[in-house]
């Protein structure tokens, strides 16, 4: 009986284990992929269709910049026209998908342009070849005839807003400090300029020095230093208006190294008194200032959090050049750089999770990135001299300055992927330094 | 009883004297080399050493002929040569002297924030005695803008990547034999394993502090830009609708004819419902993930799609190609619903893109990979 009752049991596992082979067999096979490459993503924008008369030139331009802007991100490469085996002659037409597959496209960007008085149009679509589909839908932008560019930065936004899931940085601005003249007189005066160097646009003469401009988070108002005075003192720049104001401070001390509060109603600086150097907020409608560093050590260039919480700043409170973050309401500070050589000018992104900064060692300059615990420093640049890191609205581009060797050395603006790729120069009249990203424009 | 002794020494004695006399120990002759001679007779001796001796006579060259004496050189008067006429230098007015330049008073420039020590120049290293290494030092990457799971060296300057991947053309089966022109792949692009920044570079000399301080018209108004407004998806022409076709019941057709052709009721051609075949190896499995591999690119993708994670399940033709329209985010981890969106379509295009001509898998296991499902985990691409 026991046998029979064992031998019956035994069979009904064998055919449990049977049918469960069976049924694993059935799944669907599963492979799991960790590696992949990286690198730009081949896209495809034939000339925009001028759907009036004298939008021929427009059409052409328009494709251009959204083409540039796109390559000029390292994350994009543009298939040349000449590879085309179809052309797009009309909005509205269908896509031949095979024909863009053939030549490896992966997007494609189409558009059409219309112009009526001073009235621009601008629209496009942007189609995932591969997939045979358009990716999200088309979109459509009106605004003057003199602002086409900030039509095309707009398209290319939304094209890299799309394929990465990022938010774009094309349409904005930058503030800098523009340099002419020789090494030992050299002439400097406040400009603004697309974020491509386009369109600029000088906002101070050359009378006095400048430094360190910072734009609002409105983008409306700039802050910056000025030796007008004869000492360093901080002024407030209505960029619509023309206007300024200088934020009062007592006779005697320095001010300097302002930068906005992400609300944009304080600022938060240095303040050298008795030779002494802290770190101080200012209410900008009420003129109260408050200090929230009091240590014998030079402490200067904070840097608010996103959230406006904390505020990164550099000391030498340790002996050593470093970086530490502290409450925003002052108090006890954290030092968060340990590696060798000296941290300065430190700088939270926009997205709240690096801080990106200038690292002097061994005989060189880098600008560099870490997390805010010190963790994943990674060095993106190395030269005679790169200070000056300032974010692109996305968090995920650097801009910077770098000085070249020499007596008759000068300084220009760079701008490099926080991964470490894509460093390339900025396109400006003449040489430039300081530089301070704005927010996307509205 | 000395029968033995008798076999013996006859033996012995027949050996030593094949020693002695069968030449075991007599060398071979040495190797001597054959020539040709050629037997001369007395008259052919005297004629050939007659030749050999100089001459006797020599005949007489003839003379250059003395060249003509030259030509008298006619005389010429010779007259001294009249002075240049120069012209009287004309007189011009003293100008002016220039008017003293008014310089404006130089304002000394305001105070800067800075100490009036000059940068520390970068000290230069101490010379050291420094051992030549051995080996060879290790080549140091150079950015480019691609990178790959294998390291790709530059191309030939002369093999350019171009747009449109080319294949090397393979010969088909043995035919007729043709003299081709051989075709060349195109140029694999050049890759690097890891993303080479400038920091990887040589080091140069650089001041030790920066030499800038510590911190560092009116405007047209900005060019109007509306809010976008969204374009109407154009829809693909409306096929026109074809005759309406009298109502067939192509069921009951179907289950006709193949009660009268005596077959099952599933057709024969449908895909088996089980798999078929013997399990795929890990090599062949391991060939589809490379080859997914090289088209998974997350180049483009946000720092948060790169900490997605996401199941992709296709459904494959069998010829190795994926049926597009399949292709489905089973799920994800690690980000938000639009990061994985944006993991899931790279993960789609790197499908689409590789499958476009078929992944190498065996047909004869086709039950085994009809669907397949993909886990694409980009955390060893992050930290690249």
């Amino acid at each position: 009986m026991i046998l029979r009752v064992l031998s019956t049991c035994l069979a009904l596992l064998c055919a449990l284990a049977v049918t469960g082979t069976a049924q694993a067999q059935q799944g669907p096979l599963r492979i799991e992929i960790t590696e992949g490459v990286i690198e730009p993503l081949p896209f495809a924008v034939p000339s925009f269709q001028p759907e009036s008369g004298d939008a021929g030139q427009l059409a052409v331009d328009l494709a251009r910049v959204v083409s540039e802007d796109l390559v000029g991100s390292g994350l994009f490469r543009e298939i040349p026209a000449s590879a085309f085996i179809s052309t797009v002659s009309d909005f509205n037409a269908p896509v031949q998908y095979a024909d863009w597959k053939a030549i490896n496209a992966q997007a494609l960007i189409t558009g059409a342009v219309s112009v009526s008085g001073n009235s621009l149009n601008v629209k496009f679509r942007l189609y995932d070849v591969f997939s045979g589909a358009e990716l999200g839908s088309g979109l459509q932008f009106s605004g003057t005839v003199d602002g086409w560019r900030r039509m095309a930065h707009k398209v290319a936004d939304a094209v890299y807003s799309r394929i990465t899931g990022e938010g774009g940085y094309f349409d904005s601005r930058v503030v800098y400090v523009s340099e002419t003249g020789p090494k030992e007189n050299r002439q400097k005066r406040l400009a603004v300029m697309d974020y491509d160097g386009a369109n600029v646009r000088y906002l101070t003469d050359s009378s006095s020095i400048v430094l360190a401009p910072r734009f609002s988070p409105s983008g409306d108002r700039i802050l910056y230093t000025s030796y007008e005075s004869g000492f360093p003192r901080i002024y407030v720049l209505d960029i619509g208006s023309v206007q300024r104001r200088v934020l009062e401070s007592a006779d005697g001390t320095m001010s300097f190294a302002p930068r906005f509060s992400p609300s944009g109603n304080t600022v938060v600086y240095s303040l050298t008194q008795g030779g002494n150097t802290d770190i101080y907020t200012m209410d900008i409608g009420t003129g109260q200032s408050t200090r929230l560093t009091n240590t014998p050590a030079i402490e200067t260039a904070p840097s608010y959090s996103p959230d406006g919480s904390r505020i990164v700043f550099e000391s030498d409170r340790s002996g050593s050049q470093q970086l530490y973050v502290m409450s925003a309401s002052g108090g006890e500070a954290q030092r968060i750089s340990f590696g060798e050589g000296r941290y300065g000018t430190p700088v939270w992104s926009p997205r709240g999770d690096l801080v990106a900064f200038t690292k002097q060692n061994k005989g060189r300059f880098h600008i560099g990135v870490m997390r805010l615990d010190g963790s994943e420093e990674r060095l993106l640049t190395a030269s005679f001299l790169d200070e000056g890191p300032t974010w692109a609205p996305n968090g995920r581009v650097i801009m910077f300055a770098r000085e070249t060797q020499g007596a008759g050395g000068s300084s220009s603006l760079y701008s490099v992927d926080i991964s470490g790729r894509n460093l390339k120069p900025v396109r400006t009249q003449e040489g430039g330094s300081d530089p301070s990203w704005s927010p996307l424009q509205n | 009883m000395h029968t033995g002794h008798y076999i013996s020494g006859a033996g012995h004695l027949g050996l030593i004297a094949f020693m002695l006399f069968g030449r075991v120990f007599t060398p071979d002759p040495e190797p001597f080399e054959m020539q040709e001679v050629s037997v001369l007779s007395a008259a052919e001796f005297d004629a050939l050493v007659a030749a050999s001796q100089s001459p006797q006579q020599a005949s007489e060259v003839e003379q250059p002929v003395a060249p003509a004496p030259p030509t008298p050189i006619p005389e010429v008067a010779a007259t001294p040569d009249s002075a240049i006429q120069q012209p009287p230098p004309i007189q011009s007015e003293t100008p002016p002297p220039d008017p003293t330049p008014q310089v404006a008073e130089q304002t000394p420039p305001p105070a800067a924030d800075v100490s009036d020590t000059a940068p520390e120049s970068p000290e230069p290293p101490a010379e050291v005695a420094v051992l030549v290494p051995e080996v060879a030092p290790v080549a140091v990457p150079r950015p480019v803008e691609r990178v790959a799971p294998e390291a790709v060296a530059q191309p030939d300057p002369e093999a350019r990547p171009d747009v449109v991947e080319q294949q090397a053309t393979t010969p088909d089966a043995p035919a007729e034999t043709v003299v081709e022109e051989a075709q060349v792949a195109t140029a694999p692009e050049e890759a690097t394993t890891e993303i080479v920044t400038e920091a990887a570079e040589t080091p140069k000399a650089a001041p030790n502090q920066s030499p800038r301080p510590p911190a560092r018209r009116p405007t047209p108004p900005a060019p109007q830009v509306a809010e976008p407004v969204e374009v109407p998806t154009p829809t693909p022409p409306t096929p026109t609708p074809t005759p309406t076709q009298p109502a067939v019941d192509t069921d009951a057709v179907a289950a006709a004819l193949a009660e009268a052709l005596g077959t099952p009721d599933t057709p024969a051609a449908t895909a088996p419902a089980g798999p078929t075949g013997p399990p795929l190896t890990s090599g062949e499995k391991e060939s589809l993930r490379l080859a997914v591999s090289a088209c998974w690119n997350v180049g483009s993708l946000s720092s948060e799609a790169l900490r997605t994670t996401v199941v992709v399940s296709v459904a494959m033709n069998q010829d190795g190609t994926p049926q597009t329209n399949t292709i489905t985010m089973t799920s994800s981890s690690g980000g938000s619903q639009a990061a994985a969106g944006q993991a899931f379509e790279a993960a789609r295009r790197a499908i689409i893109r590789c499958g476009s001509r078929g992944y190498q898998l065996p047909l004869d296991k086709f039950g085994q990979w009809q669907n397949i499902e993909m886990t694409f985990n980009p955390e060893r691409m992050r930290i690249k």
